[in-house]
């Protein structure tokens, strides 16, 4: 907070220890963020330290707050050992494991091609990264037509090619998962390749030029000149989606509701299930904690490996 | 750099919590409206009803105003009915549609026990009947009241049925059932949309727990309707479920039905509203009803007492509320019954009540007197789910394995043996809490 309120017009920095009082600049400063701290400690602070609070509860929402029973460490017991928390917890290491590297994969692919001369390239740009911003809902209804299982494009088109014995996506138990995979991967890797044509501005044009003359090919001029500067660029968009994937809801809401079965019941609708069906709150809020931590473990994890590769080289 | 916090951080911060509590003992709060205004919440357009009813009240009662409030009956409009309810929203009187729902507020205590008021009302004496329930009852008191019965039935497309030369079955058994749906069934159709619930014909109310609330799914009656209704679906006789999966058909089966997918459906009187639409829902046919089909072990019809009236216990006007719950049972049913709601007293004639099932143009569209029979002369027998445990969760495991197994990549065995395994947990683990 100081950084932000502590403007070059304030007289010289307090010796430590001492209170500072607040001038005139600093409490426009503080009436300036005001209504955004306020929205940030209702809607974020207060919604977070409830959560941390009601894992360690049992409360069903319908009996008021006097119906909250602390039950110690019970619900994250009982987390660890549900059966159904860890299959969750397997759809969503595939959903996640296998959508957000081939985004990644097909974004820095699109970017590659999208950073050539080419005819109508900022066309081509604004249509891979429109499905990202286009509604959830939209996406999921277009989708859905598009994959019934006898009367969808996809398998026609899969048809028309000879194939026999069609998936049934969102309508298999087998298929439903890979079939959200696909959208996620299409709606992702447009956002992927618009930061990666971003990273690519900045890529050093005199190596390539250096490389070219020395007789480098395209595959070794990617591999040491390419590659190197787009991989904090590759870290983070791993990180971002890997953090938004693990908590995709919106999708898989929309399409299956986590079935057929519970072939589609990832964490974040575990969790919704829990919560909203079954007004677990308590437990619920405990498959929030355990997550978190799972998701922050696996964050600090790949920021650790960048940072340690970027040392290493 | 900043130091430490100051006072005028600590007083915010103090001053912050107190806010925080006032909001949060706001959920603890009364009522806060006028003694002579009610507040209702309900899931029942106002249109559809409730409006009509709530003026008459205020006509018979001047001296009282009636504030309906209307709330989605899905997932999200009764949350916030919970959320209200709990929160300290000024509500006397409201409705509760689905047993899960239940559960959560009879069990949490935010339904008034009414067992002596429905004693001192003659005209209310069937609501303590305990054999055949039309009221939820939780350790010998009633906490909710049924406004309405729900009887199913099969819609049967009776141009089809004429052509395939069958008669429209007056009773029939489920084999019967299954005899006829196969005759229906042609290249381009399926015989049925779904089989009726063959378990719960036989066992009735409770069906998923044993008398002592273990679970009940180890009885061979629900391996039998798994099995059955696969093979069904296989042989093309039941409609497909992966198409049901793939449209996410289950809560549109009317569009299906309307064009001719399926001859026969097992659905019940709110269905019949699409089939005398035919601006939204064009179709040639006429439909007509038979009954639910009965098996060796029982004859429940698989329709239910519901619509749900309760008063909320931090209601300060629990007189006037009841006043109004009573109104709405009684003389309220006629204003209901143009919504299609059959009253649980069958306090409505049933000309009237069949004049606002069917439509205006009731002969075009159906065989009015198969109706009449099936939803009110053959008195249906109906019931009410008293044991509640684990109910959501139960029902979503009975909905995934059903979905798995009807799509063919589970056996019924296994299906059902996953059932009854979380079934088992689900009751053990939470059974004691409810």
């Amino acid at each position: 907070m100081a950084t932000v309120t502590a403007p070059a017009v304030t007289s010289a920095p307090p010796a430590p220890g001492n209170r500072r009082r607040l001038g005139p600049p600093d409490r426009v400063g503080w009436l300036f963020i005001l209504p955004n701290l306020v929205g940030v400690a209702l809607f974020t602070f207060v919604p977070l330290v409830s959560v941390v609070i009601l894992a360690f509860t049992d409360w069903n929402l319908v009996s008021g707050l006097g119906g909250i029973e602390f039950i110690g460490v019970d619900n994250f017991t009982n987390v660890l050992a549900d059966p159904l928390f860890w299959g969750s917890v397997g759809r969503t290491v595939v959903y996640a494991g296998v959508s957000v590297p081939l985004t990644v994969l097909l974004g820095m692919a699109l970017a590659l091609a999208l950073d050539r001369d080419i005819p109508g390239r900022g066309a081509l740009r604004a249509v891979f990264f429109m499905p990202y911003i286009v509604s959830t809902v939209a996406i999921g209804m277009t989708w859905l037509m598009l994959m019934n299982p006898s009367s969808g494009l996809v398998n026609q088109v899969l048809g028309a090619f000879g194939l026999t014995d069609l998936p049934g996506w969102f309508a298999s138990s087998y298929w439903a998962l890979p079939a959200l995979i696909v959208i996620a991967i299409w709606s992702g890797m447009g956002y992927a390749a618009v930061i990666y044509l971003s990273a690519l501005q900045d890529a050093p044009t005199d190596l390539y030029e250096a490389a070219e003359m020395d007789g480098a090919g395209p595959w070794r001029r990617f591999r040491t000149i390419t590659w190197p500067s787009l991989l904090p660029t590759t870290v983070f968009l791993l990180v971002t989606l890997f953090i938004g994937t693990s908590q995709g809801f919106g999708l898989v809401a929309l399409l299956t509701a986590g079935g057929p079965g519970d072939a589609t019941t990832v964490l974040s609708f575990y969790m919704y299930q829990t919560g909203f069906q079954f007004y677990r709150f308590g437990y619920a809020a405990a498959i929030g904690m355990v997550t978190f931590v799972g998701v922050l473990a696996l964050t600090l994890a790949m920021w650790r490996a960048q940072r340690g590769k970027a040392l290493n080289d | 750099m900043p130091t430490g916090p100051s006072r005028r951080h600590v007083l915010g911060g103090a001053l912050g919590l107190g806010a925080l509590g006032a909001l949060t003992a706001c959920g603890q709060g009364t009522s806060t409206s006028s003694a002579t205004t009610l507040n209702v919440w309900g899931g029942v357009p106002p249109e559809s009803g409730p409006g009509a009813l709530v003026e008459a009240f205020e006509a018979a009662h001047p001296e009282y105003t009636v504030v309906y409030t209307r709330f989605i009956n899905d997932d999200r409009g009764n949350l916030k009915l919970d959320t209200a309810l709990q929160g300290g929203v000024d509500i006397d009187v409201y409705f509760t549609y689905s047993m899960e729902s239940m559960a959560l507020r009879a069990g949490s205590g935010l339904a008034l026990d009414v067992t002596d008021r429905i004693e001192a009302a003659p005209e209310l004496a069937p609501f303590l009947d305990t054999e055949a329930p039309k009221a939820y009852w939780q350790d010998g008191q009633v906490s909710a009241l049924a406004t309405t019965r729900e009887p199913n039935m099969v819609v049967a497309n009776l141009d089809r049925l004429e052509a395939a030369g069958l008669e429209l079955p007056t009773e029939w058994t489920v084999e019967e059932f299954v005899e006829t749906a196969r005759i229906l069934t042609t290249d381009g159709a399926h015989g049925c949309y779904s089989m009726p619930d063959v378990p719960r014909i036989g066992l009735g109310p409770n069906f998923w727990f044993t008398p002592d609330g273990d679970s009940n799914f180890s009885e061979p009656l629900f391996l039998e309707h798994f099995t059955r209704s696969r093979d069904l679906i296989s042989d093309g006789v039941l409609f497909p479920w992966t198409e049901v999966l793939a449209r996410q058909l289950e809560a549109y089966q009317q569009n299906a039905f309307i064009s001719e997918e399926f001859a026969l459906w097992v659905t019940a009187p709110f269905s019949l509203r699409y089939l005398y639409d035919a601006t939204n829902y064009p179709h040639e046919f006429r439909a007509a009803a038979a009954p639910i089909p009965t098996s060796d072990t029982g004859s429940w019809n698989t329709g239910v007492f519901g619509n749900f009236v309760m008063i909320n216990p931090k209601s300060t006007k629990h007189d006037l509320a009841w006043q109004f719950v009573r109104f709405w049972i009684t003389e309220g049913s006629q204003f209901m019954a143009p919504g299609g709601k059959i009253p649980t007293l069958q306090n409505v004639d049933t000309d009237q009540m069949l004049d606002s099932l069917l439509g205006p143009e009731a002969e075009d569209w159906f065989d009015v007197e198969s109706f009449r029979r099936v939803l009110f002369d053959d008195d249906p027998e109906l019931f009410v789910d008293t044991n509640l445990t684990a109910f959501p969760e139960i029902t979503l495991a009975v909905e995934q394995q059903r979905d798995v197994c009807w799509i063919g990549e589970r056996s019924p065995e296994d299906a059902i043996a996953s059932i009854d395994a979380q079934a088992t947990a689900a009751i053990e683990r939470y059974g004691r809490r409810n």
